[in-house]
């Protein structure tokens, strides 16, 4: 929280009427200028405060967070103010700052202050251990649980992020303080990695007195069931004997601001839990006190990671616009000089609010959120991550669309319920095989991994987003039913993980076998643009289908296909697409071929062109290892071919 | 002269037996000697690596090497073929080991190793890069004087295998056809995949995919499509009508590969370059 010393107008004000609308409480914009109310001001003076009156009383602190976001929002940046700071330090800060310098988070120091009170430091100087379970289907309740591990170090917490996908039951009971943060997903179910974990505690949940917690909920209250897992687990932990150390927050889309209201009420009173599990009220004052500390030492949960900064640029912007009601797309250009190291997330906000407010598009958290994908200049990339002087130069473009492969529900907005159905429906989450190895209290075994298995795992699978896999396929825009790239390497990786029981594997090898499934991407070159991720998510899906093949003894079409390209290669060096055509095609696809023109365009391709009329003809049927006059180019050897035939009896044998 | 290996991809000398035709000539008048290598063997298309990416990696790896043991680049005509090239270089790059151990079969079955000198050029990148638009335009005899949509397709345009264009935006191949004589043809789809690989096991989708692209060029304004993969043109040309048919879109219109339109504006084929400008304003397709 900023805490504002003094506020003032500079020149050049338009009168655009932001800054009252932000916040009427100091500001007021009369015909010439914005003004400070009289009110606010020590000195009781009604005008732009170019002297620089300080703020009364505690309204610097109490209103500094929307004094700073009004002089953020000065299209004109003329709203300047000063910080209260501890020396004289008297630094103005400029409005619309677009970089946050890297702010290291403060090791955890249960050290009480100076001053400090001996019931204080007695709780300080106890267990400290704090555990943030996060239920996530999206990855936001994921962020927020490390943002606040980050800020309760300022209590002197020893804070711990848990996943609840293959969280410890039993060790709950034996927990002092618990903050849980969950997502809603679909109407009212429990993220797909908090699952089990609630299942396990709905059927058998163990005894949770001396407890404490707190629900922080995320949901959206265009659904029925806004909120209902969060509330599900205040009421689950509730009943099983837990005390609810601070009432449960509910989050809408806009999830930053009332979580930040919850992280700062409930932090200290789970501080203020003691050795013996018992929440010391009285120190609550003082807990808040010690938490908001110096400046210097306070950890903020809008962690941002530092920034290189860079020259401004000037480029010609292109926004997607897409009106569902007109049924209306078109494009916004307009040319603007932006900072190099401004995100596009920067930039779409400065345009919402400079240019067009209805503008939409999905906000993140500031650090890679998976759903702020977009494509940027061809590149997909996610929006709160990638930067304009990555993507740009100084006079260049900067075409910004939605993100390809989804149905575009306003502007950038896609929507991405056909990817998730697909998800849903193949289950790439874990079901673990009774084995030998560690067990969970629900009985449930865990299966084990060693490091060298789950660095390979985490390496095969470590990509920004699968829902920007999924949009990298050029296939998926035109089959409806191919469930995609995104969700088949999802699942591939969960068949690749040694706690899979055999089971599931063979599900999951059945399913990308199936028809919509994994043969049914055209071609993994279009993922394979799109950097380290693209490649790696192809290597991925190639490695799948190499097991598949196997497994099913190259049947069908695509079984055909590489054995007797791979046969012919290792016939003559060369491939055959006769044999190709024959093979893979069978009788009546060559007929289907014949019929639908396909054969003549091949034999008359070359004609149409005016070339010699049986040169089409050669090329499409002659057999292999030419016969008769056929031209020497058409199907023969290749020089020293046995070299060829070695190496695939070295590699493979199976040709 | 400049001189470079050459590597006709898996088709140029069978069913795309045009490209064949056309780059020699080509390659004369602009003064570059281009070296065979006859016993360079198919790259494996992306087909056998789904099998064995080793085996793929092997082939491609003992072609590379053939133009290294000539001390020369290597060029081809395919996008594709350029694509699957720069891959597996790539990947040797990456994994000493992994080379290491393509380069001891190599050795064993061929006698030749790949040290990583020789690389691939599309022939696009060649042309822009190293004989450059200046002399491209100079050697013109006969300008296209046509609208041309320049599809460059997915498998060169990544970083890595694009050269000095861009991946995403790519304006190599317009330039050059202004180079040429002819007027070039903005369109979205210029990169897109044709779904090539997949013809013959995934119809539907690979047809969808051609009229799309075609299509796309059509609206534009394109007289003409120029291919800058030997595989996707097939797809664009033969398999047109039938995905016109299929997706019910505009496909109709003439399909060259880019070796065949520099041969002609170079003033080779002048009888062929007759009847192109005749299917463009008369038949269309």
């Amino acid at each position: 929280m900023a805490i504002v010393a003094k506020v003032w107008i500079d020149e050049d004000c338009i009168t655009c009427d932001a800054c009252q609308d932000i916040c009427p409480e100091v500001f007021e914009v009369t015909d010439d200028s914005s003004q400070i109310l009289a009110a606010v001001r020590t000195d009781g003076v009604f005008d732009r405060n170019v002297g620089g009156s300080p703020l009364v009383g505690t309204l610097g602190a109490e209103l500094g967070d929307i004094i700073i976001e009004a002089a953020e929002a000065c299209p004109v940046e003329v709203i300047k103010f000063e910080l209260v700071s501890d020396g004289a330090d008297e630094a103005v800060a400029e409005a619309a700052p677009a970089v946050v310098e890297a702010a290291a988070p403060s090791a955890v120091a249960a050290v009480p202050a100076a001053g400090a009170s001996e019931a204080l430091t007695a709780v300080l100087s106890g267990d400290r251990d704090l555990n943030i379970l996060f239920g996530s289907q999206t990855g936001n309740a994921a962020g927020l649980a490390e943002k606040t591990a980050k800020m309760a170090a300022n209590y002197g917490l020893n804070a711990k992020v848990v996943d609840m996908d293959g969280f410890d039951l039993a060790s709950l009971a034996t927990m002092k303080r618990v903050m849980i943060i969950t997502s809603t997903w679909g109407e009212g179910e429990m993220p797909d990695n908090a699952d089990v974990l609630w299942n396990a505690i709905s059927a058998n949940g163990p005894g949770l007195n001396g407890v404490h917690y707190s629900v922080c909920a995320i949901g959206d209250s265009s659904y029925d069931e806004f909120c209902k897992a969060g509330h599900d687990w205040d009421g689950k932990l509730g009943s099983l004997g837990g005390s609810e150390a601070y009432p449960i927050q509910e989050c809408d889309v806009d999830f930053e601001p009332p979580w930040k209201t919850w992280v700062t009420e409930a932090l200290p009173r789970l501080a203020c839990v003691d050795d013996s599990g018992t929440l010391q009220v009285d120190l609550l004052e003082e807990m808040m006190a010690y938490g908001a500390g110096d400046d210097d030492d306070v950890v903020e949960g809008d962690f941002t990671p530092g920034s290189v900064l860079r020259d401004e640029i000037s480029v010609t912007l292109e926004i997607f616009r897409y009106c569902p009601q007109a049924a209306e797309s078109g494009w916004d250009t307009l040319t603007c000089a932006v900072p190099g190291h401004a995100t596009l997330e920067d930039v779409l906000l400065t345009m919402q609010r400079d240019v067009d407010g209805s503008l939409a598009f999905r906000r993140g958290s500031g650090a890679g959120t998976p759903t702020t994908g977009v494509r940027a200049n061809g590149r997909i990339v996610l929006a709160d991550a990638a930067t304009v002087g990555d993507l740009t130069s100084d006079g260049g473009r900067l075409r910004i669309e939605p993100l390809p492969g989804h149905p575009v529900v306003r502007d950038l907005v896609v929507d991405t319920s056909r990817y998730e159905s697909h998800r849903s429906r193949a289950e790439p989450w874990i079901r673990t095989d009774p084995r030998e190895g560690e067990r969970l209290p629900s009985g449930l075994a865990m299966g084990t991994m060693d490091a060298s298995s789950a660095t390979a795992l985490h390496q095969a699978g470590d990509v920004l987003s699968f829902q920007l896999i999924q949009a990298m396929s050029d296939t998926l825009p035109h089959d409806p039913h191919y469930e995609g790239p995104g969700v088949h390497f999802q699942q591939w990786l969960r068949a690749l993980d040694p706690r899979t029981s055999e089971k599931q594997r063979r599900q999951i090898m059945a399913s990308l076998q199936e028809k919509d499934g994994i043969w049914s991407e055209a071609d993994h070159a279009s993922l394979m643009r799109y950097g380290e991720d693209g490649r790696l998510a192809a290597r991925s899906l190639n490695e799948a289908r190499g097991a598949l093949l196997n497994q099913n003894r190259y049947a069908g079409k695509s079984g055909r296909l590489v054995k007797w390209y791979g046969r012919s290669v290792k016939w003559s060096g060369n491939v055959n697409e006769t044999t190709l055509y024959r093979q893979v095609l069978g009788p009546l696809g060559l007929v289907s071929n014949v019929f639908s023109g396909v054969s003549a365009r091949m034999a008359l391709a070359f004609t149409r062109n005016g070339g010699p009329p049986m040169r089409g003809l050669q090329g499409l049927l002659v057999p292999p290892a030419g016969l008769g006059r056929i031209p020497k180019m058409f199907n023969g050897k290749v020089d020293d071919y046995h070299e060829v035939v070695s190496l695939f009896n070295e590699i493979d044998q199976r040709f | 002269m400049a001189k470079i290996a050459y590597y006709p991809g898996n088709v140029a000398r069978a069913g795309a037996a045009e490209v064949e035709d056309c780059i020699q000539p080509l390659c004369k008048a602009l003064n570059i000697e281009l070296v065979e290598l006859p016993r360079a063997s198919s790259d494996g298309g992306n087909v056998i690596k789904q099998a064995t990416p080793k085996l793929q990696d092997a082939l491609v790896a003992r072609n590379l090497a053939l133009a290294e043991a000539k001390g020369l680049d290597v060029m081809t005509t395919c996008a594709s073929s350029h694509g699957i090239m720069c891959n597996t270089a790539d990947d040797m790059k990456r994994d000493p080991v992994y080379a290491s151990a393509l380069n001891n079969l190599i050795a064993r079955t061929s006698g030749v190793e790949y040290t990583g000198e020789t690389q691939s050029r599309h022939l696009l990148h060649y042309l822009v890069e190293e004989i450059g638009l200046d002399a491209v335009r100079d050697a013109v005899k006969n300008p296209l004087k046509m609208k041309i949509a320049a599809y460059y397709g997915p498998d060169m345009q990544r970083d890595g295998a694009c050269s000095g264009d861009d991946p995403f935006m790519p304006t190599y191949m317009e330039q050059l056809i202004e180079a040429l004589g002819g007027t070039p043809v903005e369109y979205d789809s210029k990169c897109a995949s044709v779904g090539s690989t997949s013809m013959l096991t995934l119809e539907d989708a690979s047809l969808a995919m051609t009229a799309a692209v075609l299509s796309d060029a059509i609206e534009s304004g394109a007289e003409l499509v120029v291919s800058a993969c030997t595989v996707s043109h097939i797809n664009l040309d033969s398999y047109q009508s039938k995905a016109g048919r299929a997706s019910g879109k505009h496909t109709a219109v003439p399909v060259c590969h880019l070796s065949e339109v520099v041969a002609f504006a170079l003033g080779y084929y002048p009888d062929r370059l007759a009847q192109l400008r005749t299917r463009v304003r008369l038949i269309g397709s």
